[in-house]
């Protein structure tokens, strides 16, 4: 048996994984009695812990998806870190469906040609040869 | 022959209509109609560098861009696996001002406003922005470096994808803008403000630096925020908390009790004054103060009371 595969290193890999959520969770200040400046900032703290709470689940919503889309989960840790509460929320549960740059160029020939066209006429701007008619 | 083209014309539009709806381009209208007096007729920051995108990666490539605009040195290499999805072969529109912050930048999202495009790069600074470019039913989803325009000739330049210099019509471009509902971005070296920035958003753009940067940084742009806007409690505390944070006590103190003198209804100033306070050893001064926050209450009563509790426990020690 692969020992990669063994009970025992899966329940070690478990327990790592637990420990490193954990350590993602946001830490406390040293000081417990300053407020935090987007406590100011935003006046809508009446339920402070439900909302701490609920931007732990958004961030480990978000880390679990982008794992799903490629992101390893020390990145996709050091990524939401970056976020603030409310953009991890915005993107929470939706990670495939909003925007996301890229511009794909592989586009089927009907569509190929309604974008031509809209091009054109200044609507769209897909193909780097087109010029539109219109200022 | 006439008749031909007539129809061929009114094929066009009726097809373009059902295509684009009725597509039509206000703000670039009212741009081209009546400029803000202050902008220059035609803008090119022909220095800001441009960075080859491999496929898919304009991401990355745009932010780069921005980036080292503001003196930032990164590559778009080093910026991807910090945005982009390889799942979803591109970007979003949140990591993009994320990954900002991790290089020490502040990250602003500009108002939907043409007019602030143009102001941003009047003033020099390069705008990173989402377009759609094909259909709202057929997207797709590009990100590319505002550097220019033309008032004169009505065109934007940009550094787009594989095009170091594509010039746009500003029609075309409001048309695959709107599609991202007119997302625009700036980075910024802290301490500096976008020139259309309000106070509350560049605060707060400010703010979401905390989990990843340094205090001092974060300093430099709460004290530029209140050059600008003097009174602005978000940054009176922010100069505070970031003092605070560096055990400047005397420091905090001072921008604690400007903010209490500006704002005598916020508990947030009265009780970070008590808490700083407290910590040099002054309890009688920071009793009075925590006793302000309390009374002041509000949706931090909490806190307060807490900080009263312990100052009081500490006195009788």
């Amino acid at each position: 048996m692969n020992p990669q595969n063994s009970p025992f290193m899966r329940w070690v890999s478990r327990m790592v994984i637990v420990c490193m959520m954990v350590m993602g969770m946001p830490v406390q200040n040293a000081s417990a009695s300053i407020v935090e400046t987007d406590q100011v900032n935003f006046h809508e703290m009446a339920m402070q812990d439900r909302a701490k709470i609920n931007s732990f689940l958004d961030r480990q919503d978000v880390i679990a998806q982008m794992q799903k889309e490629g992101i390893t989960l020390a990145q996709a840790q050091a990524r939401i870190s970056a976020l603030t509460d409310e953009e991890a929320h915005t993107i929470s549960g939706k990670l495939d469906q909003l925007p996301a740059g890229g511009d794909v160029i592989g586009v089927v020939f009907a569509v190929f040609i309604i974008l031509l066209i809209t091009d054109i006429f200044g609507l769209t701007k897909v193909f780097p040869f087109t010029r539109s008619i219109r200022k | 022959m006439k008749v031909l083209s007539r129809n061929a014309r009114l094929l066009a539009g009726v097809l373009l209509l059902f295509l684009g709806g009725c597509a039509s381009t206000p703000q670039t209208n009212m741009m081209l109609a009546a400029p803000h007096p202050s902008l220059p007729r035609h803008v090119e920051l022909t220095e800001v560098p441009y960075f080859v995108q491999d496929s898919y990666q304009c991401g990355p490539a745009s932010l780069a861009m921005a980036l080292n605009a503001a003196s930032i040195k990164v590559t778009p290499d080093a910026l991807k696996p910090e945005v982009y999805l390889p799942d979803r072969h591109g970007s979003l529109q949140v990591e993009m001002l994320g990954a900002t912050r991790r290089h020490g930048a502040i990250a602003y999202q500009l108002a939907p406003e043409l007019n602030d495009v143009l102001t941003e790069v009047a003033s020099g600074t390069p705008v990173v922005v989402l377009q759609n470019l094909a259909l709202s039913w057929y997207p797709i989803w590009h990100y590319a470096v505002v550097i220019g325009y033309d008032l004169d000739s009505a065109d934007m330049i940009l550094r787009s994808g594989p095009e170091r210099r594509q010039i746009l019509p500003m029609r075309t471009f409001e048309n695959t803008w709107a599609r991202s509902n007119y997302w625009a971005m700036v980075t910024l070296q802290p301490g500096i403000i976008p020139k259309t920035a309000d106070a509350t958003s560049y605060v707060s753009a400010v703010t979401a630096l905390e989990k990843v940067s340094s205090p001092a940084a974060m300093q430099s742009s709460y004290s530029a925020a209140l050059k600008r806007w003097p009174d602005n409690l978000a940054a009176q505390i922010g100069v505070g908390n970031t003092a605070y944070r560096m055990y400047h006590l005397p420091q905090a103190e001072a921008a604690y009790r400007r903010a209490t003198q500006d704002h005598p209804d916020s508990a947030a100033a009265f009780n970070n004054l008590a808490q700083t306070l407290a910590d040099q050893g002054r309890y009688k001064e920071a009793l009075i103060a925590a006793h302000q926050a309390v009374d002041i209450g509000g949706s931090l009563s909490q806190a307060a009371q807490e900080t009263l509790t312990e100052i009081e426990s500490k006195m009788r020690q």
